[in-house]
């Protein structure tokens, strides 16, 4: 019997077991939590995966499969970002056409201040990300916006996230403006429906699947998910941001996937971040 | 043939809603799943056979007129998925080979094509609904 507890407790069964309590609250605008939400999500990986402190959860699936952590550790060894780090930087310090630079578009020039993104802008109404305002800056000065997937955007977010390591997140959900509150809970619900033909949710792969096999790979925990973003991806081959990995994880569940910056996406990170509050920024990151 | 298909027909009208109904749902599914399509079971003494509507649809005479009807309303319903987010991945190919195919002139592959999408596009509405009233269901308190 213990056995058997011990392994539904493993395959996070138990752990979601408890659904007519659930049904109570934190699903409705008037009722939802974000702080308990927060809490809760710590409360279910601490219970998933013993020992394993909080603070590891802004290195993945590497925080809690030890296997996977002992490649990952060789690959730092040499940081595949590097390059890209020194791009961005580059591209970031290199003024436009009319002479300003990014830093004249951002809070401290830029420097040390990814832990505030996504933020909610009441003016506009709307989710604002990092990789967003990035272009809405050359926008401003007459320069073309680039692309949202990878390449100069990924390593120009690349050296703002290097420049706020170890930062903590802080993502405020403005209480005068029940809107934000909205959006945060609109991620929430994007996170745990479910969808496409294989009907999967996030959660399915990022709680209940987090660390189980599904065929050839292992999602990590959902806890600490956008710290260390944008990514150098093996798979890739490249650097990328967190929203062309929302597109392909969106795709995997056989979805016609949104565009990177959909309101979905940026409502999705709004939540994802949220929920990373009192994690540090440790992008850019590297994984398989 | 005719008859049967209607008195499915009937049934999948019944379908929707009531508790009652679902339980026909879930034998048919459960038929369904096991032994494919066309196959015939007994729900409270009658017999029915594993078509989706759509199905039965295709089963209509293979004319342009009827796989242009098919293709246009499933095309219609994969807006209607796409419209509400839930649009899967592979519904505008298979409309798309559809298409050809009535390009061609192959009327029941267009008339088949089309119903599988259909079919797609309905589940993927449905989907969403359900969603909408269930996701709470999945999230740790
Ligand atoms: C079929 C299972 C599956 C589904 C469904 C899924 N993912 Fe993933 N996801 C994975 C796997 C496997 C990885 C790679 C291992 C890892 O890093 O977690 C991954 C990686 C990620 C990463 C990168 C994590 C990191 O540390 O770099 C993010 C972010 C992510 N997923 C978000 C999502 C979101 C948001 C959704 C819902 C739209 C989602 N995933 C749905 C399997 C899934």
């Amino acid at each position: 019997m213990k056995t058997i507890r011990n392994w539904l407790l493993g395959a996070g069964l138990v752990a979601v077991a408890p659904l007519a309590l659930a049904a109570e609250t934190g699903f409705t605008l008037e009722t939802v939590d974000p702080e308990a939400d927060r809490l809760a999500l710590q409360e279910f990986y601490q219970k998933r995966f013993p020992g394993v402190p909080v603070e590891e959860y802004v290195n993945g699936i590497y925080a809690v499969d030890p296997p996977s952590r002992e490649q990952w550790d060789a690959l730092m060894e040499f940081p595949p970002y590097e390059f890209d780090l020194e791009e961005g930087k580059v591209l970031f310090e290199t003024p436009f056409a009319n002479g300003k630079t990014y830093a004249d578009c951002f809070e401290n020039g830029g420097i040390g201040i990814r832990h505030k993104y996504p933020y909610w802008n009441k003016e506009e109404g709307t989710v604002k990300t990092l990789e967003q305002e990035i272009n809405e800056c050359r926008e401003a000065n007459g320069e073309e916006p680039l692309r949202w997937k990878k390449g100069a955007i990924a390593q120009i977010s690349a050296y703002m996230a290097w420049t706020s390591r170890g930062k903590t997140f802080d993502i405020e959900i403005p209480e005068d403006d029940p809107r934000a509150l909205q959006a945060y809970l609109d991620g929430k619900q994007f996170f745990y429906a479910k969808r496409g033909q294989l009907n999967l949710s996030c959660a399915n792969c990022h709680l209940q699947g987090s660390r189980v096999l599904i065929r050839a790979d292992l999602p990590g925990p959902m806890l600490g998910q956008p710290t260390h973003f944008p990514v150098y991806r093996s798979k890739w081959g490249e650097i990328g941001t967190l929203h062309r990995r929302y597109e392909g994880c969106h795709r995997d569940s056989r979805s016609v996937p949104l565009p990177p910056q959909s309101e979905e996406f940026r409502k999705l990170e709004y939540f994802q971040t949220y929920m990373s509050n009192g994690l540090v920024v440790n992008g850019p990151g590297a994984r398989k | 043939m005719k008859k049967s298909t209607l008195t499915l027909l009937a049934a999948l009208t019944l379908a929707s809603g009531v508790a009652q109904a679902e339980t026909f749902q879930e034998v048919f599914n459960k038929h369904r799943a096991m032994y494919g399509k066309g196959h015939e079971f007994t729900y409270e003494g009658k017999t029915y056979q594993t078509y989706h509507p759509e199905e039965v649809e295709a089963m209509a005479e293979p004319s342009r007129d009827n796989a242009e009807a098919l293709v246009a309303s499933a095309e219609a319903k994969r807006q209607d998925a796409a419209a509400v987010g839930y649009e899967w991945r592979f519904t505008g190919r298979i409309l798309k080979q559809a298409q050809e195919a009535l390009a061609e002139e192959r009327y029941q592959d267009a008339m088949d094509l089309a119903a599988q999408a259909k079919y797609q596009a309905r589940m993927a509405i449905q989907q969403q609904a359900y969603a909408e009233e269930n996701w709470h269901l999945a999230v740790p308190e």
